[in-house]
Order: structure tokens, then sequence, then C-alpha cells
């Protein structure tokens, strides 16, 4: 336990197990030698920061709340409040309703809406049961095997991870539409798609996890026996289940919030997701029913992280840290 | 030799450069065209010729009518077959250009749910058909479209023994200059291409086109998402040429010029004036006549009927005028479903209800512009909005272009959106 | 080491020499066919020469056969014709939106990371959920609140101002759009950054008599250069080719972007040429901050070995 720096008397530590700061209480702040700037005491609380991040946080979240809030307005305005409905939700569909045939669940409801959002939750699956494997034994191959083919495939492989979408998705699309014309835009170019950009940031994430296990605990394994396949399966495996598990949830939701390639390579309606439908119909003539949706959406999202929080959380138990340090530090 | 964009001749080089003599003759190539094997994109191969396997297709005129050809590998569908069971009849198609009631009722009869993928022009539409993969039943262009998309093998030719309310459609719809004997294509909707204004902001509609760039309504103003609408308004507006299918690139470049006059203004591009004039996030906008007609059903903000407001030319031939059609891709999975589905819209009472929301004229005989009025449909301030048969014969047309006609036109407009130079 | 056991490690290792490489061969071919073909495929429509029946390029796929007319052209204008306001748009929205980001996401990264503590993970649960939360319901959201009658022009009446057309093309809507979508993006690498910096180096700074902001320029910032240029490239990158931010508040020629011109040839078919040539060019541009970022996540790669 680091003790440097406590000048001020009484203060029993600065930092916590983490190493953090922890301002002393006020009782034991030193005590003022007539004046002293702001900048000159490192103990001062730090409003203004403190005040930044809560705006921050405030501009950064209420928009979202006030368009959830509007997926429950009594009106075909997305602007102006006009009191409280479920309609758009569902079973909007009585003659005179307000969501007359739009709401996303119910009979009679807007087909396209529930078609996107099980067609955004299909794709994210399937991405997900696709790349993570894929990804996760590239992560394996290129760490472990040393050779100019492999630095090579390194580089190429970091690319996509730095590629703009709408380099990506313009570069799809023009393939698709001249050269594997036998797979054609829908559903297939979608899965084509969303596993090529999930690729990269898989392996990056495996790759970080194998890089700070070492090959230690396999080479013991081997010593004490067991053949290098099973090194793998019994040592290895087990120690990179959480880096996997983020890299799925990460997959995951990155299939569920991409726009730019699905919008590339989607064919016609029936394969639309929702940030695309979200896109045009924003652009045409939107209605509370897609605020629904985007909620619905939200909700998903929100589930999924609190699920995956949970289980980094029942891991963590014992070993120190937060789970929530974790999903920050998944990213790239 | 560096790109000059001032420079009259604009037509960037790679494209298929025609002499503008032969682009001025239009029509001539239509012989050309006809005798012709149709060259078609995957047969282009390796010709060195830079105009590739482009223009081998006949331009129709009114006076200079086309009959489509039906291509051995591309024939008609037995008569007398049951519609398939289909999930789905999938719809290229503007958005809100068909209502869902009718859709819906579709659904009802035939288990097919109508699912529309919306486009905002015809270019978009040719994209979207001509994917590989693609899978279309149904799909809604103009007559400036018809003869490459024939040729292109993008629709399949009817089975007219499906067509049977063909008759209900006006006489010159059941013979059209575009597709002699109809074979590709019945009449989907008419109407005019004007200017839509609010009549509670705008002090003077009878500015016509103009009012678009008076500075009184900046950034309160848009154009069609449409290159040929948007420069022949120009044209139009300017008396830049009469001739708004004109090859000429410096009428074209002065049309364009005019357009990029409208930027510093906060000008749109899009093709929803139908709902944003209703709602007052516009005060005039361009506009086909139907989206006025249908613009009831989406004011907001305290607006009503009674201060939408139509323009067009007060002189019949000075009027843009045109029709969309309904015609079948070849892609189309659910082919006999697609026929029977095209012949339903051509039933008069669905082809009312149809007309009630979408505000488009079916030119259907029984659903004359008097009996639209009568029905209280259109209101006496937008009776601007009503197409008779007759202004057909006299007012301007759309037509087909070659590919590097097309390309003046739609290089101008990008050039448009892209801020202008 | 007994000879049996030599022979039987040799033929082990002769069994398990290929398995490295096999596993790295689904996703190498995968990256190949999907992302090095592609990247072929623009080239392959930028350089082509051949136009088919809809007036769309044939793509060029022999390299004998390039023709560099349109993307000379496309240079052209991207100099001194119709592209160079996209480009001086995208320059300036993105550097604007940039220094916002740095302004307002430095300090709050820092003060989640190295100051909060008892709400702590509060803090970081609400920094990381914009991270999470879709974009397009992002902008949907600023969308209404934008909209003639939306809260924006509540707030701007209620002190008495005309209300303002916020969604009519405003170039400063769409830098603050920018922001908003974006700054999740960079606040959350650059706060796993300086959640890593040793406080004791800090703490170092402070006893040998630096006041807090000669701490914090002598010390924390050097520290956690590394960290706010990652964080940095990981932003710009997006916004370089983003467009339907831009769509979405803006839609008016006044603020285009170079990536509404790609998204705009590319679809529509007839320039696909074009915009082919502008992707080959906006990624030469960029060329620049991948390979600077992928050196620096490779040294960072190597050092953690």
């Amino acid at each position: 336990m680091t003790t440097i720096g406590v000048d001020a008397p009484g203060a029993e530590k600065a930092w916590d197990d983490g190493g953090r700061y922890v301002p002393p209480p006020e009782s034991v702040k030193p005590p003022k030698k007539g004046f002293v700037p702001p900048w000159r005491n490192p103990w001062r609380r730090p409003y203004v920061l403190a005040t930044v991040t809560w705006v921050y946080i405030l501009w950064s979240l209420v928009p979202v709340l006030i368009a959830v809030q509007f997926s429950f307005n009594d009106s075909r305005s997305r602007s102006s409040w006009n009191g409280f409905t479920t309609a758009w939700y569902c079973c909007g569909t009585e003659e005179g309703s307000i969501a007359e045939g739009t709401s996303v669940f119910g009979s009679g409801a807007n087909d396209a809406l529930l078609n996107a959002l099980q067609n955004s939750l299909t794709l994210g699956v399937v991405t997900t049961l696709i790349a993570v494997p894929i990804g996760t034994a590239l992560a394996l191959g290129l760490t472990r095997w040393r050779s100019r083919t492999s630095n090579v495939a390194n580089a190429v492989s970091l690319f996509p991870l730095v590629t703009p979408e709408l380099v990506l998705g313009s570069a799809l699309y023009l393939v698709i539409s001249t050269l594997y014309t036998q797979i054609g835009l829908g559903r297939n170019a979608l899965i084509l798609g969303h596993v090529t950009f999930s690729i990269s940031f898989i392996l990056v994430i495996v790759r970080g996890r194998l890089v700070s296990i070492g090959n230690e605990f396999e080479t013991a394994a081997q010593d004490l026996g067991a053949t290098r396949m099973q090194a793998i399966r019994t040592v290895l495996l087990p120690m990179l289940i959480p880096a996997i598990f983020a890299a799925s949830m990460i997959t995951f939701a990155a299939s569920l919030d991409d726009f730019v390639v699905s919008n590339f390579l989607y064919g016609d309606a029936s394969q639309i997701t929702v940030p695309v439908l979200l896109y045009s119909a924003v652009k045409a003539a939107p209605s509370p029913a897609l605020n629904a949706l985007a909620t619905l959406l939200l909700m998903g999202t929100m589930a999924a992280l609190l699920l995956a929080y949970l289980v980094l959380r029942l891991r963590r138990k014992g070993e120190g840290g937060s789970a929530l340090d974790d999903l920050a530090g998944v990213e790239m | 030799m560096p790109f000059d964009p001032k420079s009259s001749d604009h037509a960037p080089q790679w494209r298929p450069q025609l002499h503008r003599r032969d682009v001025l003759r239009g029509g001539a190539l239509t012989a050309v065209g006809l005798g012709a094997a149709p060259l078609l994109a995957a047969c282009g191969g390796d010709s060195d010729s830079p105009s590739g396997s482009s223009g081998a297709y006949p331009l129709a005129r009114p006076d200079e009518p086309v009959t489509l050809p039906i291509f051995d590998d591309n024939q008609p569908i037995e008569s007398g077959l049951e519609p398939e069971k289909a999930d789905a009849l999938r719809v290229l198609n503007y958005a809100d250009y068909m209502a869902p009631g009718v859709m819906k009722d579709f659904q009802k009869k035939y288990g097919a749910e109508v699912q529309v993928t919306p486009y905002n022009n015809y270019d978009e539409m040719l994209t979207k058909i001509s994917a590989p993969g693609a899978q279309f039943d149904v799909v809604f262009p103009g007559p400036s479209v018809m003869s490459r998309m024939v040729y292109g093998k993008l629709l399949q030719p009817f089975q007219k023994s499906y067509m049977t309310n063909l008759t209900n459609a006006w006489p010159e719809y059941q013979d059209p200059w575009y597709d002699q004997g109809s074979q590709y294509s019945v009449p989907y909707t008419v109407y005019t291409s004007g200017i839509a204004y609010r009549s509670d902001r705008v002090s003077d509609p009878t500015e016509g086109y103009k009012m678009l760039w008076n500075p009184e309504y900046s950034g309160k103003m848009g154009v069609l998402d449409d290159a040929g609408e948007a420069l022949g308004m120009a044209m139009l507006a300017w008396d830049i040429t009469r001739d708004i299918n004109t090859g000429d690139p410096e009428l074209i470049n002065a049309a364009k010029d005019k357009l990029n006059e409208l930027i510093p203004l906060g000008v749109k591009v899009d093709i929803t004036q139908y709902e944003t004039i209703a709602n007052g996030k516009f005060s005039v906008h361009q506009s086909w006549s139907g989206d006025m007609i249908a613009a009831r059903w989406y004011l907001a903000g305290g607006a009503t009927k009674q201060d939408l407001g139509y323009w067009i030319p007060e002189s019949k031939a000075d009027v843009v005028i045109g029709n969309d059609n309904i015609c079948i891709p070849k892609s189309s999975p659910s082919p006999v479903l697609a026929h029977t589905f095209i012949n339903s819209i051509l039933d008069n009472t669905i082809a009312e209800k149809n007309f009630n929301w979408n505000g488009y004229q079916p030119p259907l005989t029984k659903l004359s512009a008097e009996y639209l009025i009568d029905g209280g449909y259109i209101t006496d301030n937008l009776l601007s909005a009503v197409v008779v048969p007759e202004d057909f014969a006299s007012g301007i047309k759309f037509y087909e272009q070659t590919p590097a006609v097309e390309n003046l036109y739609l290089a101008a407009f990008q050039e448009f959106q892209s801020g202008g130079s | 080491m007994a000879v049996a056991e030599a022979v039987a490690e040799g033929r082990k290792d002769a069994a398990t020499r290929f398995l490295w490489p096999s596993l790295a061969v689904p996703g190498t071919a995968w990256l190949i066919a999907l992302f090095v073909v592609p990247f072929y495929g623009i080239m392959a429509v930028a350089f082509s020469s051949q136009l088919d029946i809809l007036g769309q390029p044939i793509p060029a796929w022999n390299p004998l056969k390039w023709d560099f007319t349109v993307m000379g052209q496309v240079i052209d204008q991207s100099i001194s014709g119709s592209y160079r306001s996209g480009w001086e748009h995208t320059f300036i929205y993105t550097a604007l939106a940039m220094t916002l980001c740095v302004l307002i996401g430095y300090p709050v990264a820092y003060y989640v990371a190295r100051l909060a503590r008892g709400n702590r993970g509060l803090l970081l649960a609400l920094i990381l959920a914009p991270w999470w939360i879709n974009y397009l319901t992002r902008m949907l959201a600023w969308v209404g609140i934008l909209g003639d009658e939306g809260y924006a022009n509540d707030i701007v009446r209620f002190f008495g101002f005309a209300k303002v057309d916020w969604l009519g093309g405003q170039w400063y809507v769409v830098v603050i759009a920018l922001v908003y979508g974006y700054l999740p993006f960079f606040i959350v690498p650059l706060y796993a950054y300086l959640d890593r910096i040793d406080q004791s180096l800090i703490e170092a700074s402070r006893d040998l008599g630096a006041n807090t902001f000669r701490t914090f320029f002598r010390v924390t910032l050097p520290l956690s250069r590394i960290g706010l240029i990652t964080a940095m490239v990981i932003t710009a990158l997006p916004m370089f080719g983003d467009y339907y931010t831009n769509t979405l508040v803006s839609n008016s020629p006044t603020t285009v972007m170079v990536g509404n011109s790609i998204e705009e040839s590319i679809q529509s078919g007839f320039s696909r040429g074009q915009g082919a040539s502008l992707v080959l060019l906006l990624s030469a541009v960029l060329l620049i901050f991948m390979a600077y970022y992928l050196i620096l996540t490779v040294r960072a790669s190597r050092e953690a070995r």
C-alpha cells in the first residue's frame, strides 16, 4: 500500500486498493494557512470536472429518454407531447386509433417493424455464431504461429478494424453485385458483411487475453503429460472464456448497431434491419411507432448488457476488480 | 486534359460519347435499336470500344411508338394457372405510393403479405432491380425507362389472359406508344409535375416555378429527388428550353447552374412533399399532382385542407405530364400472383380505394375527373391537380434517353446534390 | 531423455506443427475473400471504361485494362469542382467535432477514471450506456428534439427568441450531431487508458512541488498521449466516412460531406465509377491515420509480449 505523499495530517490513506485517489473526509483537510488558491490544493474536490461529467451524461442520455417518452405519445408527432398511449407498441389497430395499422405488435400491426426486429436479432445471433469461432481460431493461430506469412496475415487482419464502414460497405456491395453474383444481395450478403467486420475485433479481444496469459500454462500442462490438443482444450480455452464471452457480446451488439454495411447489402424490404428501417423512415415519414421500435431495441441491448455484467461479476468473484471495468476494457 | 467544370463540353470523357447530332436526332436511334440484336450487360465483354454495349434500345416517342420485343428466353407464363401460395409479394415502389388498406385486402384474399421496398427515383429502382439475387414481383416504372428494362431483360412479358381489367383503362393506355399492345405494362397513375405550396404562407403563387428561387421561402423549400424532374423544371422556369428531353450539354449545364442557385437558399432534395408541405416543414416544394391530393392525410400544426395549393402553368401546352406503369420483373418468384395483383389494381373499386389514400389518379374510365371531384376527394383549391386525358395530347412529357444523355442529366444532378461547383 | 520419448515427441510435433497455421486459415481466407478482393473490386470499378445497358460500369478485373480517366476527373473535381465543398465540409466538420470531443471527452474520461470515488461504478455505467445504445436510435432522438415543434424550439422560445430551423441544413447542427454520435466511442477507450496510469507517478509530481495544472500538463497528459491519440483515431475514421448523420439532421446540399457523395453515386448506380474513385481517394487520405493506429497497436502488443 503506497503511502507517499500523505502530507495531510490525519489522513489515513489517499489511495484505495485499486490505486485510485481517495480524498480524505472534510474533517481531516489540511488546516488552512491563509488563502490557498484551488490549483495549489491537490485535495480540493474536483467540482468543475464533476460538473462537466454530469452535464455530459445528461446530454448524452436525456435525448434518448425523450425518444422513449415519445414512443408513448398519443399523437402522430414525434416532437410535441400530447398525452400517454401504448398504441404504438401494441394493438393500435382499431379504426380511428392513432396508430392504426402501424403499431409494432398486435394483429394488423405494421409487419415491417416486427419483421425488421426479427431480422436484426437473427442476423446478430448468426453473425456471432459464425464470427466468434473463426475469430477465436484466427487469434490462436496468429498469436502462436510465428512466421513471415503470419506477420502478413496479422497486418491484413487488422485492417478491417480501422476501415470506415462506408469503405467496407461499398466494397462488399460492388463485389457482390459484380463478382460474387451467386451470393446476391440479401440475407447471405448481410451475414457475410457482418462477419467480416466482426472478425477483426474478436481477434483483437481474444489475442489481448492470449498475450496476457502467455504460454506457460500450456507448457506446464504438456510437461505434466497432456498432449498439445489436450492442453489447449483443458487449459487454454477455459482461460479464454471471459474474452470469448466479451467478444460475443460485442459482436452481437455491433451487428445490431450496424447501419452502413446493412444499408448497402440488403436486397429488399423483407431483409431490412432495424437501423436501416429507422434511417429510411426518418428520411421519409417517421411516426412514434419508430420510437417504440427503437425503445424495444434499447431494452434488448440493456438486457443483454445486464446479463453480461452479471456473468462477468460472477466470474470475477474473488479475483477483485470490477465487472464494469471488464466491459469498459474490451474496446479495441 | 484537366477537367474544367465551366467548360461547356462538360460530359466526362469516359462516358459513351455520342455526337450531339445523334443525340438531337433522338428517335432516329429507334431503327438502329430494333434492327440490332440487343446487347446486354453480360455480353459487353472485352470490347475495346468505349461505348461498349450501350445505346441498343429503341427510344419510344408518341409519334414513333414502339413495340417491345418478346425474347425467346423471356416468354410470358402460361394462362389459367392458380396464383402461387407465397408468403410475400415483393413490391419495388416509391414509398407511400400504394394504400396500406389495398395491400392488406390483397393479403387477406391471397395470403401473401405485400412487402414494399422503397426507392426515391428510377436510378435507385434500376440499381435495386438489377442487383444479383434481387427478387421482386411487381415494379412501377414510367415510360422513360421501359425500353431499357425490357432490353436489359429486367421485365417479363404479361400473359394478358390474366389482365381482364385492362379494359377499365383509358383507351390510349390499352395500347400506349411506349409499349404497343401493352405487352409489358399496364398503367398505374397519371400526374402532372408542378409546385406544391402552402397558400397561407406564400404571397404570390403565380410566380410558379420561380417561387423556389424566391429568398422569402429560403430554408422552407425543396425540389424533387429526380434528375429529370429537377433539371427539366429549371429549364422551364428560366426559359432555357422547352425541350426537357434535350441532349444538349450546354442547356443541361445551364439548368444545373440554376439549380445551384438554390443551394445558398437551403434547398432540400427529397420526395416527401405530401407530408412536409402538409405539416409545415416546407412552404414550397416541387411536387407531383397526386402528392397534394394525398397531403390532406398528413395535415399537422393547425393547417387545413384549404391551405394546400398546387401550381401548374396556365397553358395546358406548358404542363409537364406523365404516367407510371405496373410491370412484372423477370426475377419474380410468384408471377401468377403478380399478374393477379396487377389485375386487381385495375379494378375500379380497388383503384378508387387506392386513389383515396395515395392521391394519384388511376387512368380508369370510370374514375373520371368529374367522378372524383363529385366524390369529394378533391377540394376546390386543388382542382389544378386534376388530370384529364386531353392534357396528354398537349402536355410536355419525359421520354426515354440514350445512356449518354441520361448520364448527362444524372451527372449534372449529382453535382447539384454534391453542393454545386 | 530416452530415445523412444524423443521420437514420440518428434512425432507429436509433426502432428501439431500445422495446428496453428490451420487455425488461422479460415479467418485469413475469409478476410482475403471478403476484404482484400472487395477492395480490389473498388479499383476494378473505379478504373473501368465499359458501361452496361443500364449505364453502370463493368469492372475491369484485369489491371492491364485499367483506365484512369474517371479517377482523373474525380481528382480534378475534388480540387476545384463539384466535390470540393464535400471534401471541405468533411475536413472542417471532422476537425471541429474532434476538437469538441477532446474538450468534452477528456475531462469526463479523466474524472471518471481518476477522481470519482463513491459513485464511480454508476458513472462508469452511465458513460458506457450511450456506447451501447444504437447509433440510429440516438440520432432519431435528436431529430425529434430538433423538429419544428420539438423541445429545442420550446426552450428557444421560452427565452424569447424566434424559432430556429435546426434541421434546415445548419452546419453547426451537423457538427454537434457528430460530436453527440461519436463522443462515447472517444470516451470509453480513453477512459480505459487513463484508468491504467500509475497514480504514484502523478503523486510524485505533486510531491516534487508541481501544482495541479503543472502535474496535468507535464505528467498526466504525456502519459495518456497514446490513449488520447488512439481515441482520436478511432473516432475520426468513422467520422470521415459518415454520411447518415448528415442526412438525418440536414439532408441539404449546403452541408454535403464526401460520404454523402460516395453513398449517392454508388447506390444510384449510374456513377459507380465516380463513387468508387471517391472511395479510393478517401482511403488514401485515411491510410495515414490507419497506418499510424495500426503501428501503435502492434507496438503495444509487442510490448505486452
